[in-house]
């Protein structure tokens, strides 16, 4: 059974990101925990020192327990029981990290918005958190059914781990998979040079997924610019690929990534 | 609920007419089709049977109809015929009754500048949604140029919806304003997204750099989504800080019908003034839904 670690906080993205790791938790065989990073360094409370601060940390934490307890109980309906909430103090992408690094967890999901700018997700993606999370990281900015899966690779993106990440998750799960290769075309035509082994990775992807008991749906390559994909993908309820080149810098891929609807599955290269 | 369509005589008013009498099988709204001509015709024409809108409106009315069987249609008065009525506990009697017309469809006209004919008959008729067609191609004006959806949209008191010929996309982007969201306008919406089986896009409004969302917008949000969840659909989410709100509705216009709450308290408005509105009926690829 995978473990995995949710991350709440008092918003609609945690809300949704709760809602979409229950129906998971219908379909793969796995044990939520959920986490509660309350910031007392946040330009909202007043530091005190001594027990004066100790006092009012730990009123901090009561709050947010009462606050998340009322996010989780809002989604009672749809979630299984689940274990008390590890309420922390401190930094949340460090305490997070911490947490992952402690246990052996097999997921950590998170919730986030799409905003009309792209400079929050890549500062998302590109966190420490996510830089050194050790295991797969789901980000969550829709709740979409969860029936059919992408791939989505590029001329940057070896197969393996992507495939390798789908296969430990939903290896049992009666799911849908399609294979994407996404070529980026921009509206004057051109295509980058490098841009010409689709077929091979495609047929790699092919051949891993295979190996693990698993065939893909369809497996195509679609080109274009992010903005006129993103629709495309409005049908899959997660969207998996690899993290490592959106790390380093704004790309095609990573832009992509950002404009589609749908949760993203991001394994480490 | 109750629907005003101002018509004219071209192809677009046509379009209209067929969008509502969808609107109307799933929402069994009563509905005037309001016919609209000129101070310039002669004030004592009389609209005879092939007078040009007389012919048009039958046309509508025929139209409309159509897309209701003529047995279970609502709009049509029943024939006489005898029922088995229980005229007392356990015992029923075969009696002769006329069922009349479940709802209405009147069909009128008004002679004048069509703006002022149309706010009035919505005011008199206490209608809920206006809808008028227009064209993409000639920027979305009626005959001789006039802005009468435009005006319409900005000055009526209720909803309104402009209905463009051409249909862009299967997306409706919904910008609420979160504080005073009615549950008739998120009903009416929908109905929209059934009848075009498309994609609904709730747009949730920042003020600054758009980072969070305050607590009592999330709350509105989240019962947003499940009252759409409860009626089986989905929406997909986007954050859009207000300054930027006008750029993001310019560029999904383009791809779908666009939905703004633009009730009196709204921080829209303060995005869209009248001059914007205009502007993003005008140059918006599929229909637009001002919702108050």
């Amino acid at each position: 059974m995978l473990t995995t670690l949710v991350a709440l906080d008092t918003d609609l993205a945690s809300s949704i990101a709760l809602r979409y790791a229950c129906q998971m938790a219908n379909i793969v065989k796995m044990a939520l925990q959920t986490i509660h990073v309350e910031d007392a360094d946040a330009e909202r409370h007043s530091p005190g020192t001594g027990w004066v601060r100790r006092t009012w940390e730990k009123a901090l934490l009561t709050t947010g327990e009462e606050e998340i307890a009322q996010l989780i109980q809002a989604e009672r309906s749809s979630c299984p029981r689940l274990p008390a909430t590890k309420m922390v103090l401190g930094d949340r992408d460090e305490e997070i990290l911490r947490e992952l690094e402690r246990e052996p967890y097999d997921l950590f999901i998170e919730g986030m918005l799409y905003t009309y700018s792209s400079t929050n997700f890549y500062k998302k993606i590109r966190s420490r958190l996510y830089r050194n999370a050790s295991c797969p990281v789901i980000l969550v900015k829709n709740l979409l059914d969860l029936s059919r899966i992408v791939l989505v690779l590029d001329s940057t993106v070896d197969p393996s781990s992507a495939v390798r990440t789908f296969l430990k998750i939903f290896k049992d799960a009666a799911i849908d998979l399609d294979l994407l290769y996404f070529r980026f075309q921009d509206d004057g035509g051109t295509t980058r040079q490098e841009d010409t082994n689709s077929d091979a990775v495609l047929s790699h992807a092919g051949k891993l997924l295979a190996d693990g008991g698993q065939s893909p749906k369809s497996s195509r390559v679609i080109q274009g610019t992010p903005e006129r994909l993103d629709e495309l993908f409005k049908d899959y309820g997660l969207a998996v690929s690899s993290m490592h080149h959106v790390t380093h810098k704004k790309s095609p891929l990573g832009d992509l990534l950002y404009r589609i609807p749908s949760p993203l599955l991001l394994c480490a290269p | 609920m109750r629907i005003l369509v101002a018509v004219d005589q071209n192809a677009y008013s046509a379009y209209a007419v067929d969008e509502v009498a969808r609107l109307a099988r799933n929402t069994l709204a009563n509905v005037t089709l309001l016919g609209l001509s000129a101070r310039t015709d002669s004030p004592s024409a009389r609209w005879t049977r092939d007078h040009p809108l007389t012919e048009a409106l039958n046309n509508y009315r025929e139209s409309f109809l159509a897309h209701f069987g003529k047995e279970d249609s609502p709009y049509v008065s029943q024939e006489f015929g005898y029922e088995l009525i229980e005229v007392r506990k356990g015992v029923w009697e075969q009696l002769r009754v006329c069922r009349g017309a479940r709802k209405e469809l009147k069909t009128r006209m008004r002679l004048g500048a069509p703006v002022k004919q149309i706010l009035a008959e919505s005011q008199e008729e206490e209608a809920d949604l206006i809808v008028l067609g227009c064209s993409a191609a000639q920027m979305c004006a009626w005959d001789k140029g006039a802005r009468v959806p435009q005006k319409v949209a900005n000055d009526a008191a209720c909803s309104v919806l402009v209905v463009k010929e051409k249909k862009a996309g299967n997306k409706i982007v919904c910008c609420l304003d979160q504080n005073t969201t009615s549950q008739e306008s998120l009903e009416m919406i929908n109905q929209m997204v059934t009848l075009h089986q498309a994609d609904l896009e709730i747009v949730a409004i920042t003020e600054g750099d758009g980072r969070g969302l305050k607590i009592d917008v999330t709350r509105k949000m989240d019962s947003i989504l499940k009252y759409y969840r409860d009626r089986q659909i989905n929406p997909y989410i986007k954050v859009v800080p207000l300054s930027s709100l006008e750029a993001f509705v310019s560029e999904e216009a383009r791809q779908g019908l666009v939905a703004l709450w633009m009730g009196k308290k709204s921080i829209l408005g303060r995005v869209f003034p009248r001059t914007k509105v205009n502007r993003l009926i005008r140059a918006s690829g599929s229909s637009v839904l001002i919702l108050r």
